[in-house]
């Protein structure tokens, strides 16, 4: 299965995603969704038996957009958690906007518990079912910044001037021990624990996001993508698609056909966003090029 | 915590919770966990607590002790392990599967919970658990809490609006776009020249954008994290990158 999403207004966004299942899996557990009006950006990957993982992921990214677009129409929409001290309004609406998709997720995880343990009547009816969860990564366009939202191991790259870099750090356990120098970037490739994550939505009651913000300048390409791109593909290879794009969806089904044929071993989904760069580096001096104003 | 079973063939003879307190194992009645077989030594073997690890050792006993087939002397053991004494095995397992993470640290990885290529998601408790688990193997793996510093950026050389700024923002941008902290003057100046982030944790980083800056005057390649007293030359201007108390 593999659905395909095209630009729906013309700005100076190039942008293309793609999700694929891979060729291991028998379901696909990662969600996308992209809202061109709010500049924003989201994927999800979802865990959990059965259909859970698809359940999770999509609830997770309808939630944030969701939430997103209601907080532009109505800056008296109540914030979810904490606000992100030093960042911008977007960050913060999207943050609080993750926290809303923690919060439905971990009640959806709860009802699917109590289908799993009516049978046998135990008073362990209304605990969250054990492994319903997902990770999100989001990108939201404002003026000359873009906002990066993450929680989990989903990532967000950049391409700037030949310089190919993570912007989001996993929030895994691997991660955390390189992070800290226990661990070297090969030990955690080979780890049996990479997949062991420090944080997700659906779990705790609240959940920390991690909010970074980034200025966003012409010919930037920012990448999305959920582990089952950047488990088959190194960062050389990735930055090498992003370099020769000629435009944003062949970029986005080179990346997935190329993990695909490195071994597709899990659900493999990528959003790609050229800025200010219409296909063939044709693009003008636009100043603004950006729909919708600061804050 | 973990648990010793002792089991022959099929059956569970016991279970032995492994704490503080050593647990000794052997014929003779006083053992913690006794096995009544002739092909035990009266005090054949111990499994003790060692820095939060959990160790065998075989008391030089005639039969042996073996951990997965192997014979041993002393060993570290982990959920999973199977241990043999005569024709009794003693199966090493935890009430919390995720005991067995306490391996990392050691760089010991074979964990029994997660089956490859499922992702699995550690709740708060189960974090600190864990956290806490690696900081007793490894050094201290939480950085003790410090006081919070004021990121300061003074500017020694160059036209800007001001002559410090203190970075609490997120991100702070220095050039002349609208939205920039560091507000650079003159005509060419660029829009957004370098940009400076702000990390969870609380470190900042100085990263390229329409100029590359340089810090104490090597040209950075890629975004750098900034220490009290570094120097930072972007766009024509000078600053000095300060952390203050």
């Amino acid at each position: 299965m593999s659905t395909t999403a095209k630009p729906m207004i013309a700005s100076a966004l190039d942008f293309a995603a793609r999700s694929d299942t891979g060729r291991a899996r028998e379901n696909n557990e990662d969600s996308f969704r992209i809202a061109a009006e709010l500049g924003l950006f989201i994927l999800s990957d979802g865990m959990g038996g059965l259909d859970a993982g698809e359940v999770a992921s999509k609830l997770a990214v309808e939630t944030i957009y969701a939430q997103c677009r209601d907080a532009e129409s109505n800056p008296e929409l109540p914030y979810e958690g904490e606000r992100v001290d030093g960042a911008s309004e977007t960050s913060n609406r999207l943050a609080s906007a993750i926290q809303m998709a923690n919060r439905l997720v971990r009640a959806a995880a709860a009802d699917e518990g109590e289908i799993e343990h009516s049978d046998d009547g135990s008073d362990g009816a209304s605990r969250p079912q054990k492994g319903m969860g997902a990770t999100v990564v989001a990108l939201q366009f404002f003026a000359d910044r873009v906002s990066v939202a993450h929680v989990g191991d989903s990532r967000a790259y950049r391409l700037r001037s030949g310089e190919f870099l993570q912007l989001t750090d996993d929030h895994s356990l691997v991660a955390q021990q390189v992070r800290e120098g226990r661990m070297t970037e090969a030990e955690a490739e080979a780890s049996p624990l990479k997949n062991v994550l420090m944080r997700a939505l659906g779990v705790d009651e609240t959940v920390e996001v991690e909010v970074d913000e980034e200025i966003a300048i012409e010919g930037d390409t920012y990448l999305l993508c959920s582990d089952g791109l950047t488990r088959e593909l190194t960062d050389g290879q990735i930055a090498a698609i992003l370099t020769e794009m000629t435009d944003a969806q062949s970029a986005a089904d080179q990346l997935i056909d190329l993990a695909n044929l490195a071994g597709g071993g899990d659900n493999i989904t990528a959003i790609v966003v050229r800025v200010g760069a219409k296909s063939g580096g044709t693009l003008g001096k636009i100043g603004r090029w950006i729909t919708r104003s600061g804050n | 915590m973990p648990k010793l079973t002792l089991k022959f063939d099929n059956a569970i003879l016991g279970e032995v919770p492994v704490g503080s307190k050593e647990v000794s194992i052997g014929r003779s009645p006083d053992n913690a966990l006794v096995i009544d077989n002739p092909a035990v030594s009266h005090y054949h073997a111990r499994v003790f607590n060692e820095e939060g690890r959990m160790m065998l050792e075989d008391f030089g006993s005639m039969n042996g002790t073996f951990v997965n087939g192997q014979r041993i002397k002393m060993v570290m053991l982990k959920p999973g392990d199977r241990v043999t004494v005569g024709k009794h095995t003693i199966v090493v397992s935890d009430s919390n599967d995720l005991d067995g993470f306490a391996t990392v640290g050691a760089g010991v990885a074979k964990p029994a919970a997660p089956k490859i290529n499922e992702t699995v998601m550690l709740d708060t408790k189960e974090r600190r658990e864990f956290l806490k688990k690696v900081a007793a193997v490894g050094e201290s793996a939480q950085v003790a809490p410090t006081r919070v510093k004021v990121a300061t950026l003074i500017v020694r050389s160059g036209k800007t609006d001001r002559q410090e700024y203190s970075l609490t923002d997120k991100l702070t941008v220095v050039g002349k776009s609208a939205l920039a902290t560091v507000k650079l003057k003159g005509w060419f100046a660029p829009k957004a020249a370098a940009q400076i982030n702000r990390r969870e944790d609380n470190s900042y980083y100085i990263g390229a954008a329409d100029k590359t800056p340089s810090v104490n005057g090597n040209t950075i390649t890629h975004p750098t994290k900034l220490s009290s007293g570094d120097l930072i030359a972007v766009a024509g201007i000078q600053m000095e990158f300060v952390l203050r108390d």
